[in-house]
């Protein structure tokens, strides 16, 4: 189910007033079955996937706590390489038959089955509870009730945030009284969620896949127009999306955490991965980066160890060099940063122009790294980058970019800078009245009559 | 609680209000814009016709399309306006299907000048290949923009998915599983009960050319049609049957008389690629069509072996697009049941 559909619309304010009505004890079972019926909207039989998924991690985790030592350890493996397994099986499969006819003749079938939705997303965050309780860190749930829904929670099961089981299962336990205060301020991130998905992202994608679809075919002003564009509308549909589940969960009395902390304002690329999709950048930190031995190593290693972490990370969104390379540039830019940095005094560093350079500047190398993200293939991404340097000469299109989408992008970008270093829940809760209402019926109207024509499927959905 | 519900108060009667602008604006800057752009212009060729058509001729592609050779280049419906005293015209597209017939016909206005519609009854259109066709979610997009509800309202459910918009991945699950369960009428003696043993039996290479090589142009097009035409029609659960049901309540609301064209098809080549058994198939989808409307009191002008293999201009696939001989053949035959 998707969160901007007519489906979504009847069923959330259905779960939300039995969740109201419920008591407490009940909770549990209602957030089970609606998280059961959101999922299995999509595709009905993945739905068994994730049943496994909690089945093994609950009792891994009931096991690694009680146990000591390697049997301990073997739990903890047999949770990892179980959950593993199920996204090497579904989502890499293919491409590792790929590598492997690079060096065996013998030709293996490619697998021809569908990639269950948020695969990626709720392995993670079930991975990140039996890790937590093989470190001491977490107790085992011994509510397999508590623990199917902190997998399943419909808002975020199926593009985040990817939460720890410490904050979300706290959340999922706690008493949630009807609270006014919830309520509006859940209605507000949906809304403004909604236009960020409908208005910006659904906008900007036609134009994207016009250009991507042939990209020789455009003056090179349109591929920066593109490139411009799709770094826009990849932020918007998965902001959107964030935005739309944690006003969700917050309709429910449930606290998400953020996601994005408006990444393109970042000055570095070090700032960006702080407020870039915070929740998977705090899981690869914590599960991979530390492990590895973090910053506590010889330079050498650490630079290895930040290039793994980066294209890993990149890895985890497809099966697909191209996004293995986009996590390298992230990081190969990181460390480059890095190394700058140094030369430059904290004063500099502080200067408004310096930081106002920094972010136009991270901004530019970003957008041109998404190349590597949206691009089907290496040959496509390298084109791509071509046609924004060479004036095509073969080209004869210009992307048409509508007076009303230029209106939408205005919009966002100066309710963007209005909630700088806040959230835009707490933004129109502290505005004037008028000025609150007027931001609501600019929102509700541009939603009615500017919202993206065709639908397009929120772009995480596929990792 | 009672914040909650006083605000309610307030905020129900302004958001009708503001949804009743919006929707003035809307169809007033922006309605036709979107219609062009989702591909729904039959909303202006209705609207532009139905004040100066006896009859209107709803069609898919079949109506239209011509031969590169063709010396005469006029559609079926405009042959049969040219022979018949009454004026018809068409509401025809490519790749539609009895939904979209269907919402188009309910926007029919009650004091409109069309007393008579034809209906093209296309049987391939009942298959799984059709209904679970990648086409099928822009059909589907523009088929709500024909519904008869205010436009901002056709608005809001294009932009909350309110329509079939399943991904293309499950439209070929849903596919593949329809040609490997679903069980064929077949005689007891034949041994494919299904689309895919039929199909994978045919593609090992039951035609071979003279050098002992696989003749895959004409393997290719055997199974197409096995594909295609090779299914049973369920009248309890068919989504064609069911709209074309609605098509004959709500023609016989409104009082217009109703004529379904059952399409011709191909079916020497069926006969010649295949065999008699999906013949036989074809032949019973037709006579189960012409059984039910027939019984409902519809004229169905069965057309269905009226036109020659080779006047069919697509050879080498299963379409209903036919030369002038074969548009010519299935005009005159309509004419006889709208005189």
């Amino acid at each position: 189910m998707l969160f901007n559909s007519l489906h979504f619309l009847l069923f959330f304010p259905i779960v939300t007033i039995l969740f109201y009505l419920l008591k407490h004890k009940w909770r549990w079972i209602l957030l089970f079955i609606a998280s059961t019926y959101f999922y299995s909207a999509f595709y009905l039989p993945y739905i068994l996937i994730l049943y496994a998924i909690i089945i093994v991690d609950y009792f891994c985790g009931l096991l690694i706590e009680k146990r000591q030592g390697k049997v301990k350890l073997f739990w903890l493996l047999f949770s990892i390489i179980s959950n593993i397994g199920l996204l090497a099986y579904f989502k890499y499969f293919n491409f590792f038959i790929d590598i492997f006819h690079v060096f065996v003749p013998q030709k293996l079938h490619h697998l021809d089955i569908l990639l269950p939705i948020g695969l990626s997303f709720h392995t993670f965050q079930s991975l990140s509870y039996t890790i937590e309780v093989y470190k001491g860190n977490q107790k085992a749930e011994k509510h397999l009730g508590y623990f199917a829904n902190y997998v399943l929670f419909f808002p975020q099961m199926v593009a985040g945030p990817i939460e720890k089981y410490s904050t979300l299962g706290k959340e999922l336990r706690a008493k949630h009284k009807f609270k006014y205060k919830n309520i509006s301020n859940g209605l507000r991130l949906i809304l403004y969620g909604l236009f960020v998905k409908m208005c910006i992202a659904d906008n900007l994608a036609p134009l994207v896949n016009e250009f991507y679809l042939n990209p020789t075919h455009y003056y090179s002003s349109s591929a920066w127009i593109a490139l411009f564009a799709f770094s826009i509308q990849i932020y918007a549909d998965f902001y959107g999306y964030s935005t739309i589940a944690i006003g969700a969960a917050a309709l429910l009395g449930i606290n998400l955490m953020d996601n994005f902390k408006q990444p393109y304002f970042a000055s570095s690329f070090y700032q960006f991965w702080q407020k870039w999709h915070i929740s998977l950048t705090t899981w690869f930190r914590n599960y991979v980066f530390f492990p590895l031995g973090g910053s506590y190593v010889n330079s050498f290693r650490w630079v290895f160890n930040i290039l793994l972490v980066f294209s890993l990370s990149g890895f985890w969104h497809g099966a697909n060099y191209t996004f293995i390379i986009w996590g390298f540039l992230h990081g190969l830019f990181y460390l480059l940063e890095k190394g700058l940095v140094k030369f430059y005094p904290e004063t500099i560093r502080q200067n408004v122009f310096f930081k106002f350079l920094g972010a136009n500047i991270t901004f530019i190398l970003v957008t041109l790294i998404w190349v590597f993200f949206r691009a089907e293939n290496f040959d496509k991404a390298i084109l791509v980058l071509s046609q924004c340097f060479t004036y095509g000469f073969d080209a004869s299109l210009n992307l048409k970019i509508s007076f009303e989408l230029i209106s939408m992008l205005v919009i966002f970008l100066l309710l963007e800078i209005a909630i700088f270093n806040t959230r835009v829940d707490h933004f129109f809760k502290n505005s004037h009245v008028i000025f609150r209402w007027t931001g609501y019926i600019i929102l509700i109207i541009s939603l009615l009559l500017f919202s993206g024509i065709q639908s397009f499927q929120f772009i995480y959905f596929q990792f | 609680m009672k914040k909650l519900f006083y605000k309610l108060c307030i905020l129900l009667p302004l958001f009708v209000f503001c949804l009743l602008t919006t929707n003035y604006f809307y169809v007033k800057y922006y309605y036709w814009s979107n219609a062009e752009a989702i591909d729904a212009k039959l909303l202006f060729t209705q609207d532009s016709l139905e004040n100066c058509s006896d009859v209107l001729y709803y069609a898919e592609s079949s109506n239209a399309t011509a031969a590169n050779t063709d010396t005469c280049l006029q559609s079926i419906s405009q042959i049969i306006d040219s022979l018949s005293p009454l004026k018809v015209n068409a509401v025809d597209h490519g790749a539609i299907h009895a939904r979209t017939f269907l919402q188009l016909i309910k926007n029919l206005k009650t004091d409109s000048k069309v007393k008579t519609i034809i209906v093209t009854l296309n049987s391939r259109s009942f298959g799984s290949p059709w209904i679970n066709s990648h086409l099928e979610t822009n059909i589907a997009q523009a088929n709500v923009m024909y519904e008869p509800n205010l436009p901002i309202f056709k608005r809001i459910k294009l932009s909350f998915n309110g329509y079939d918009n399943k991904s293309i991945q499950l439209r070929d699950q849903d596919l593949e599983k329809d040609w490997s369960s679903v069980k064929l009428n077949v005689p007891e003696s034949f041994p494919y009960k299904t689309v895919r043993q039929w199909d994978n039996a045919m593609a090992k290479g039951t035609y071979l050319l003279p050098n002992g090589e696989w003749d895959m142009p004409k393997i290719t097009l055997a199974c197409h049609y096995i594909k295609t035409y090779a299914f049973p029609i369920d009248l309890n659960t068919n989504p064609r049957i069911k709209d074309f049901d609605e098509i004959v309540y709500i023609a016989k609301q409104k009082n217009i008389k109703l004529i379904f064209h059952l399409l011709a098809e191909n079916v020497q080549y069926a006969d010649s690629l295949v065999g008699k058994e999906l013949v036989n198939i074809m032949h019973q989808n037709k006579q189960l069509l012409i059984d039910r409307y027939h019984k409902d009191g519809v004229t169905v002008v069965n057309s269905f072996e009226l036109v020659n293999g080779l006047d069919f201009i697509d050879q080498d696939w299963t379409t209903e697009h036919y030369n002038q001989t074969g548009r010519l053949a299935l005009a005159k035959n309509v004419l006889k049941y709208l005189q």
